[in-house]
């Protein structure tokens, strides 16, 4: 039917695009997102190098502050998230299974929380409230000029902003999830204390059955990776603000969308890897 | 060494947009060079391009012979190239006050400079005690200043650095008549300096006039001698 209207919304605007030729721009649009993604963390590691003691001092001064507002200012979300989630998980666990003992809860605490639970609820809590401030933050400092006046002053940006930053968020998502577990497996704990009654050594013989030396490298690696992952997407993202504050939402919403699923697809590939070499769950 | 801002066969392009058709353009240190042109012409990006903060979609910038990184600025810093940039809107960092603002630049760079905290803070006070800071407004968040004063406060952060390079976007806009002088006596001591290689993008060319300064004129994305 022909268009009687200036504006039809039925109307296809611009040419058609085949099948192969939209799959060709979106594996090349992936590719261009992945090589900018890289830029970006390479120009930030690589800054680890440049000389500067004055310049280091400053860095460090930033990264403490990113340190304090990521994961100090964070820490009474985690305690009510932390105390919930182990509360909830053992009771759904007695639910499920209401004969379960003691040192099985233990193993249960520590399989679930201290390996997929602490690090995802984590990464998740520093991304949505430190990511979206940092690709903001960023956004609105690209739309102001002030990351060209840094550059005009001598001052790297991926040094000054990105790197402090990708530290800032490592340390504190790392710091977060061991405070996380210790909240968490207390939460299960006092709520199995009151609907079971089991003894804090038969946990704690479940706990000792669990745990084995691998899950100290995969906790470090996955606290690493995740606030890595924070730091870098939510700056790479909010740096590509061109030049209208219009971008600075939407940026900041695909740094937070974007981070949570590289997230998980990170969490998914150590517990993968972990479980490869290390052997099943729960024995 | 070629002294001074060197374009060689630059041009820009953002997508399918050509703001700057291929040009060359030789600033030599010490001189002082007017770009003028119409809103929307691309005088501001031609002088983020002449100063390195841009990338030409083709051919180079050179600042004293040295090509710029975008990703390591410092490298430049270090090789003797002082850049001070007053930008339309000041381009202060927000989440600092006027004295950190001008007091950044000089920490970051304090073991190239040689300089000492001290020195530091007395140089940042004196270059805002000279663009006619008021003590009180040291404190200050950038937000809490009007654009005129946002803008003095970016010039001392540019004389604090002693640039070797300077250039000035759309100098007058937004000022108070005592501004504007404040702002020409600060051009005029820019350009007559000889260290100095100096650009300033106007909408209004009439105000340097007086200082009979070269200028260029951007008609149509192509840079060309303006009809005086």
């Amino acid at each position: 039917m022909r268009s009687t209207v200036a504006y039809d919304p039925r109307k296809r605007s611009g040419p058609k695009v085949g099948f192969v030729a939209s799959v060709g721009s979106g594996v090349l649009g992936t590719l261009k997102t992945t090589g900018s993604l890289m830029v970006t963390l390479r120009d930030a590691l690589g800054s680890l190098f440049t000389p500067g003691a004055a310049a280091r001092a400053t860095v460090r001064r930033i990264m403490l502050m990113q340190i304090l507002f990521t994961g100090f200012e964070a820490v009474t979300l985690v305690s009510i998230m932390g105390l919930l989630i182990g509360a909830t998980l053992i009771i759904q666990t007695r639910l499920v299974m209401p004969g379960t003992g003691g040192e099985m809860l233990g193993k249960i605490l520590v399989t679930v929380v201290l390996r997929e639970l602490a690090p995802l609820t984590t990464a998740i809590i520093v991304a949505s409230r430190s990511g979206t401030a940092i690709a903001t933050e960023l956004g609105n400092m690209k739309a102001n000029s002030e990351v060209a006046a840094l550059s005009a002053m001598g001052i790297d940006p991926p040094r000054f902003i990105v790197l402090p930053r990708l530290i800032g968020a490592a340390v504190s998502v790392i710091v977060l999830m061991i405070y996380f577990s210790a909240v968490a497996i207390l939460g299960g704990y006092l709520v199995s204390g009151l609907i079971a009654a089991p003894s804090f050594s038969a946990l704690r013989a479940g706990f000792g059955a669990a745990l084995v030396w691998q899950d100290l490298v995969s906790f470090l690696a996955k606290g690493t990776g995740l606030g890595i992952i924070v730091g870098w997407l939510c700056c790479h993202y909010g740096l590509e603000v061109k030049a209208s504050r219009t971008e600075v939402p939407q940026k900041a919403s695909k740094a937070v969308v974007m981070t949570l699923l590289g997230c998980v697809i990170f969490n998914t590939a150590i517990t993968g890897l972990f479980y490869y070499f290390v052997g099943p769950p729960v024995r | 060494m070629l002294a001074g801002i060197m374009v060689r066969g630059g041009s820009l392009q953002f997508g399918d947009l050509t703001v700057l058709s291929s040009f060359d353009l030789h600033v030599r240190r010490g001189q002082s060079l007017v770009v003028t042109g119409g809103n929307g012409s691309g005088k501001s990006t031609l002088l983020q391009l002449c100063a390195g903060l841009l990338p030409p979609t083709t051919g180079r910038v050179l600042l004293d012979g040295y090509l710029p990184d975008p990703a390591r600025p410092s490298a430049l810093f270090r090789r003797g190239v002082r850049r001070g940039f007053v930008f339309d809107n000041g381009g202060l960092l927000a989440n600092q006050t006027a004295l950190a603002n001008v007091t950044l630049p000089l920490s970051y760079h304090a073991d190239v400079l040689g300089l000492g905290a001290k020195e530091i803070d007395e140089r940042a006070r004196q270059a805002l005690a000279e663009m006619q800071i008021a003590q009180a407004d040291f404190h200050t968040l950038p937000a809490h200043l009007s654009l005129g004063l946002q803008k003095r406060v970016s010039v001392a952060r540019a004389l604090a650095m002693q640039p070797t390079f300077v250039y000035f976007d759309d100098p007058h806009a937004g000022l108070d008549a005592s501004s504007i002088d404040l702002m020409e006596k600060i051009l005029v001591r820019f350009h007559e300096d000889q260290a100095v290689t100096l650009m300033i993008a106007t909408r209004d060319p009439s105000r340097f006039d007086h200082l009979g300064l070269p200028m260029l004129e951007i008609a149509s994305t192509c840079l060309v001698e303006p009809m005086r």
